[in-house]
């Protein structure tokens, strides 16, 4: 934060933007990595700046891992989707980022 | 009351299984406390830091229990340029004539993994995966090239150049060149970089023993003066490693801010540099800091390194000992290996690395997560 101020409010951010820059991870990383995964079932997935309009550049995980379909600029939506299932049996959330169609 | 580097030491950089980081660091420190012709009673103070190899003041345990403060420092890879510029304070102010800055590390193989809690981080960060350094120097490359038109086989060549100046390098971990066509087609990491675009972590040590620029001639007939050493943190906007978010009105980072107060405080400019060591965890980071550091335009590194200008002969050496990519990041020690490198380049003792003509200015930078650089400006 710019004016080390503590009266902050909450906002909603716009569910549409634009890819400002991305990258595909190729390794499955070290702990505190936590999927569903094992060494032999990773797959490589995009991480990506989607820049949100009139609001805020957020990095999040992209649904596409194809660096051919992925171009800085390209309109993207986020989505919410499973990541794993917890130690309790419930479902985990997180959002990503989807190219729009 | 200025500032001047008397003795040097340095543990071959690599992995050497033999030796603890801390044994490391004690090497570094003993080479140096000889090359200043002192014994470690003669030490007034010490800053120094380790990130995963134990508190750098367990040096002691090493050195002698002489009853000196021995500051620890952690700013990430920024750890060596903040211990100097700790020390170079410390004798700036008049409390001290004479003290040491040691860094050492030891780190495990395979990508630095951090904890999002250390950065006051949430925890989901890390579990989806986006808690990686390696992702954020991809990102910011992948930007850069796509606004200033760098291209792949620039950044094939920066490895290449780390790797000729590694094999010149007696202290240096990969001493064999590899090609451009080697690197490019290895194993491919986090887009657009591959494996020898990346620095590894590593093994490693240095010291460095500073005094009052008035006593120098004591210690040594080749004494390197310290013209300015600064060190800033990240302002709201800029992008930095590990940052879940960022805003949309940029401003310059720390290395830009770092580097205009390292002038300002020197008195010099860009184009009076002979020698720079800059941060190049990745081949884009080298890149990116030569512009950064105001050596040049944005864009202008593609035409200046397919041209050679920043190879030991060129007019623009950078990295002359191979950087980050051929030493590996022990992240303790490399922003002294830097200034390591400068002082045997400005007392013209760089043997095969040398930069010739007779280097009278010599620049480091080193920049470390969450978004810190530090500068500092040699002279003979």
């Amino acid at each position: 934060m710019a004016c080390s101020g503590q009266d902050v409010a909450v906002e909603e951010l716009p569910g549409r933007g634009t890819l400002w820059t991305w990258t595909i991870q190729r390794f499955m990383p070290k702990t505190p990595y936590n999927s569903a995964e094992t060494a032999q079932t990773f797959t490589p997935y995009g991480v990506g700046y989607v820049e949100l309009p009139g609001g805020v550049r957020v990095e999040g995980r992209l649904t596409e891992n194809d660096p051919q379909k992925l171009r800085i600029g390209m309109a993207m939506e986020v989505v919410f989707a499973p990541w794993r299932i917890d130690e309790k049996g419930d479902e985990v959330i997180s959002f990503f980022f989807r190219p729009v169609e | 009351m200025d500032v001047a580097i008397v003795g040097i030491g340095i543990h071959p950089f690599g992995r050497t299984p033999a030796r603890s980081g801390l044994q490391q660091g004690a090497f570094a420190a003993r080479l140096a406390l000889q090359d200043a012709g002192i014994e470690w009673r003669d030490i007034e103070f010490a800053f120094g830091g380790s990130a995963s190899a134990g508190s750098a003041d367990a040096l002691v345990n090493e050195l002698g229990l002489t009853g000196i403060p021995f500051i620890n420092v952690a700013n990430g890879c920024a750890t060596g340029g903040s211990s100097l510029i700790s020390a170079f304070n410390a004798i700036k102010s008049g409390q001290y004539d004479i003290g040491m800055v040691a860094g050492f590390d030891k780190h495990d193989r395979g990508a630095f993994n951090a904890d999002p809690k250390e950065l006051g981080i949430g925890q989901w960060y890390g579990e989806v995966g986006m808690m990686m350094t390696t992702q954020f120097f991809a990102m910011k490359i992948q930007k850069y090239m796509h606004d200033y038109n760098i291209s792949t086989d620039t950044l094939a060549r920066v490895a290449e150049k780390a790797f000729v100046n590694g094999a010149k390098n007696p202290n240096a971990w990969r001493r064999e060149p590899i090609s451009v066509q080697e690197i490019a087609n290895s194993m491919m990491v986090s887009d657009p970089l591959t494996k020898f675009m990346f620095c590894s972590p590593s093994e490693g040590g240095v010291a460095l023993v500073l005094c009052r620029a008035d006593h120098a001639k004591r210690y040594t007939d080749t004494p390197v003066y310290l013209k300015a050493a600064s060190m800033k943190s990240r302002r709201f906007g800029s992008f930095e490693v590990f940052a879940p978010s960022q805003a949309l009105q940029q401003v310059d980072g720390p290395t830009v801010d770092a580097s205009r107060a390292a002038f300002e405080m020197a008195g010099v400019g860009p184009t009076d540099m002979d020698v720079m060591q800059l941060q190049d965890t990745e081949v884009g980071a080298e890149i990116m800091h030569m512009a950064e550091n105001g050596f040049c335009e944005h864009g202008a590194q593609e035409a200046l390194i397919q041209a050679g200008a920043t190879h030991i002969g060129g007019s623009m050496p950078v990295n002359t000992d191979g950087g980050c990519l051929a030493n590996g990041e022990p992240i303790g020690a490399s922003g002294l290996r830097q200034v390591y490198e400068n002082v045997l380049q400005l007392r013209g003792q760089a043997g095969e690395h040398q930069v010739p003509g007779d280097p009278q200015l010599a620049y480091t930078h080193v920049y470390g997560a969450p978004g810190i650089s530090a500068v500092t400006i040699l002279q003979r």
